[in-house]
């Protein structure tokens, strides 16, 4: 799949935990600095990085940082490795006595007294 | 921008449409494209690839034209995926396994358990009395079921899947 030019600058935001100035991402992008800012006011609206004033080489620029936390973690959607019983299901929808989901806590049940085992 | 190696995307594709569709999304070729090509280009059962398609479909994550030959008069299907949609797909997934883990919750606190120690069942309080704490199946004695680290385990996930929603 190819990434658009906002895909790839946040892409390369995203790697750098401390952020990235302004001034080397458009570099990094090979991109102009021009198309670079209005990239970064776009990723701005979508609420995905933020940017604060910062100098860098002695010239003023923007460090730019990923905003992770806009981002919620679906993690707890995994049972061990298994996703979310509820996902696609199709049967008629009794959480009481599901076994799909019974099964799923379960696996979660055994995988914390394994890693409990492992880590004592 | 969607990280099929992510295990959580992963993971919720494999859910929906197996392993062999997300074999199909993998090698998914790009562009508008017929299902019988996408069968022939992945080298995945046609019906597989029909039966992926019509899930992803379902899911809005995969996107269908139509096109009429205007000679023939013949409709051509044409797809190609969208995943950029995933995370309002894994937001909804979030909604749902959290609702169903409380209704469980309530039910396994406000209730007592009885089992077959052969596995064949498990009853509330209510109903093992009526069968006068006998397995229907096997006739085994039914024993006490101490549920407290499922317990446990429900509200734990509860609790985890509840933080974003603020």
């Amino acid at each position: 799949m190819n990434m658009t030019i906002e895909e790839s600058a946040f892409h390369v935001i995203k790697k750098k935990k401390d952020g990235i100035y302004q001034n080397e991402l458009w570099k990094e992008l090979e991109i102009d600095s021009r198309k670079c800012s209005r990239i970064i006011s776009k990723l701005l609206e979508e609420g995905l990085v933020t940017r604060e004033s910062a100098v860098s080489n002695g010239s003023r620029t923007y460090l730019i940082k990923a905003n992770t936390q806009t981002q919620p973690s679906y993690e707890m959607l995994l049972g061990a490795h298994e996703f979310s019983p509820c996902a696609g299901c199709r049967d008629a929808c009794q959480p009481e006595t599901c076994p799909k989901l019974t099964e799923w806590i379960t696996i979660i049940i055994k995988n914390e007294i394994l890693s409990e085992a492992q880590n004592p | 921008m969607v990280d099929l190696n992510d295990p959580v995307v992963r993971g919720y594709l494999s859910r929906l449409v197996g392993d062999d569709g997300l074999e199909m999304i993998e090698k998914m070729p790009e562009g508008d494209i017929t299902d019988e090509k996408i069968a022939e280009e992945t080298g995945i059962l046609l019906n597989i690839v029909r039966r992926t398609l019509f899930i992803l479909y379902e899911n809005k994550l995969a996107v269908c034209t139509r096109e009429r030959d205007s000679s023939s008069g013949w409709l051509t299907y044409l797809w190609h995926l969208d995943l950029s949609d995933i995370e309002h797909q894994l937001e909804k997934e979030r909604k749902k396994l959290l609702r169903n883990l409380r209704t469980r919750l309530d039910f396994e606190e406000n209730n007592v358990f009885y089992r077959c120690p052969e596995s064949c069942l498990r009853m509330v309080f209510e109903e093992a009395t009526e069968t006068e704490f006998l397995c229907i199946n096997c006739g085994e004695d039914l024993v006490f079921e101490d549920n407290s680290e499922m317990v446990n385990a429900i509200r734990k996930r509860v609790d985890a899947l509840n933080i974003d929603e603020s």
